[in-house]
């Protein structure tokens, strides 16, 4: 059986427009997704043949968000493939731990202690390490925002939930940093 | 001490330091944070966070990954094929073909000149509408009131376009802006259709600017007998085609300058 050929030299001066300018973007939020370089290198290779077969999806509104997507969902299914005890995905958590981590509590209320409104005193050794252990939802927004400087509407696209929920991953993301930085000292 | 903080200050302070917060928003929560300290210190201890994740060395790509990415999509083409059939090429027609190049290529060297110029407008247009999605604002006068906006281009540019509200159609008035395209001040009119901005931008008429993609925006341009219209948008194409009729129709008349 052979594969019919369906890509054009068309097709690859838009993937070279389209996703090539991306790419160190595309590597850096890959590695920080798989947090190995090898395992980055594969993702973003599948994710540029993926972005290449698939370039006649794009609709010509944001490449940039359009490239990203492919690299995190490429990431993900590479990372349930290969690497499946490395990812702790939402799914994995009992419904309560869910609830707890996408939202403070019932009342919406939380208690704050001390160490939490002390400035932050942490090194950069410290800092990737408890980047590196935060879930995955958690990591990922956090990564798109001060990694990959994007805003909030294009963090929603490319993790496909709605923006109130990147909010609260957002917000909810920085607590559990802060506290884990925290209990180090 | 123990205090106790509201979950909606808590995603407020988040959008804050993020600058998503819309400017009214963003002063009222800054008066906030002025008058309540233990709020301050969470935002002082938030923005310490920020910096650190930001300033976190990041792994840099090896060089040869964009090589090996290129070798195996040349895979993908059927590029073999092409390479024969070209070799057959006689000399004849190559000889030809140099003599035809020859006549044709100082008219497609103006056209590129052209061309050249025409790119620079749409992606200085571009940038004007980049620039503005980065300010707080992306207008110098917000009104959603026609009779505000048109006076308002009128008082600062020597030729001042209709500046219709299209909420009817999907595209409300956001207000008003003077670019500068080339040397010269023109007028920018801001709609808003959902969560996207739109900015088209008004120069003199008789120019072409062709339907292109620049940065991820979307440009479309078309001209009546005042004005030369370009549209500026992350929309679909097919959105700025209905903004484009939309416009069109509500703004025919010629008005007396």
């Amino acid at each position: 059986m052979s594969v019919p050929i369906v890509q054009n030299e068309d097709d690859r001066a838009a993937f070279d427009e389209v996703f090539l300018p991306h790419l160190h973007e595309a590597y850096r939020l890959a590695q920080w997704l798989a947090g190995s370089p090898s395992d980055a290198e594969d993702i973003v290779q599948e994710s540029a043949l993926r972005a290449f077969r698939g370039i006649k999806t794009f609709g010509a509104v944001n490449a940039r968000a359009w490239s990203l997507a492919i690299v995190r969902n490429t990431a993900f299914s590479w990372l349930a493939k290969n690497k499946p005890k490395t990812l702790v995905s939402m799914n994995d958590l009992s419904p309560a731990e869910q609830r707890d981590l996408e939202r403070e509590g019932p009342r919406g209320e939380r208690v704050e202690t001390p160490e939490e409104t002390a400035l932050l005193k942490a090194n950069a050794e410290e800092v990737h390490k408890a980047l590196a252990q935060l879930p995955a939802q958690f990591r990922e927004v956090i990564v798109l925002r001060e990694i990959n400087q994007m805003n909030y509407r294009d963090i929603a696209e490319i993790t496909n939930v709605p923006i109130g929920t990147v909010m609260s991953r957002l917000s909810r993301g920085r607590q559990l940093l802060m506290a884990h930085l925290g209990d180090r000292r | 001490m123990i205090a106790s903080i509201r979950d909606s200050d808590e995603l407020q302070l988040n959008a804050y330091c993020d600058g998503e917060l819309d400017p009214v928003s963003a002063t009222e929560f800054e008066r906030r944070l002025a008058n309540d300290e233990r709020l301050k210190a969470r935002h002082d201890r938030l923005m310490s966070l920020r910096q650190a994740v930001r300033s976190l060395p990041q792994p840099e790509m090896p060089a040869r990954l964009e090589g090996l990415i290129r070798k195996k999509l040349d895979a993908e083409l059927p590029s073999n094929v092409t390479i024969l059939r070209r070799r057959n090429w006689s000399f004849q027609s190559l000889a030809a073909a140099a003599l035809f190049g020859a006549i044709i290529s100082s008219s497609a060297m103006m056209m590129i000149a052209q061309y050249g110029q025409r790119e620079n407008v749409a992606s200085e247009v571009v940038s004007g509408h980049i620039r503005g999605l980065l300010a707080p604002q992306p207008f110098d006068i917000a009104s959603s009131d026609r009779h505000t906006v048109k006076p308002w281009f009128t008082a600062r540019l020597p030729e001042s376009p209709q500046v219709p509200d299209l909420a009817a159609q999907g595209f409300a008035l956001l207000g008003g802006r003077v670019d500068v395209i080339g040397h010269d001040p023109v007028a920018t009119i801001l709609y808003k259709h959902a969560a996207h901005t739109v900015s088209l931008t008004t120069l003199r008429p008789g120019q072409s600017v062709p339907e292109q993609t620049i940065a991820g925006y979307n440009v479309r341009s078309w001209s009546d007998k005042n004005f030369t219209y370009v549209a500026v948008s992350d929309l679909p194409s097919a959105d700025l085609a209905s903004f484009e009729r939309a416009f069109a129709a509500a703004a025919p008349a010629p008005e007396i300058r």
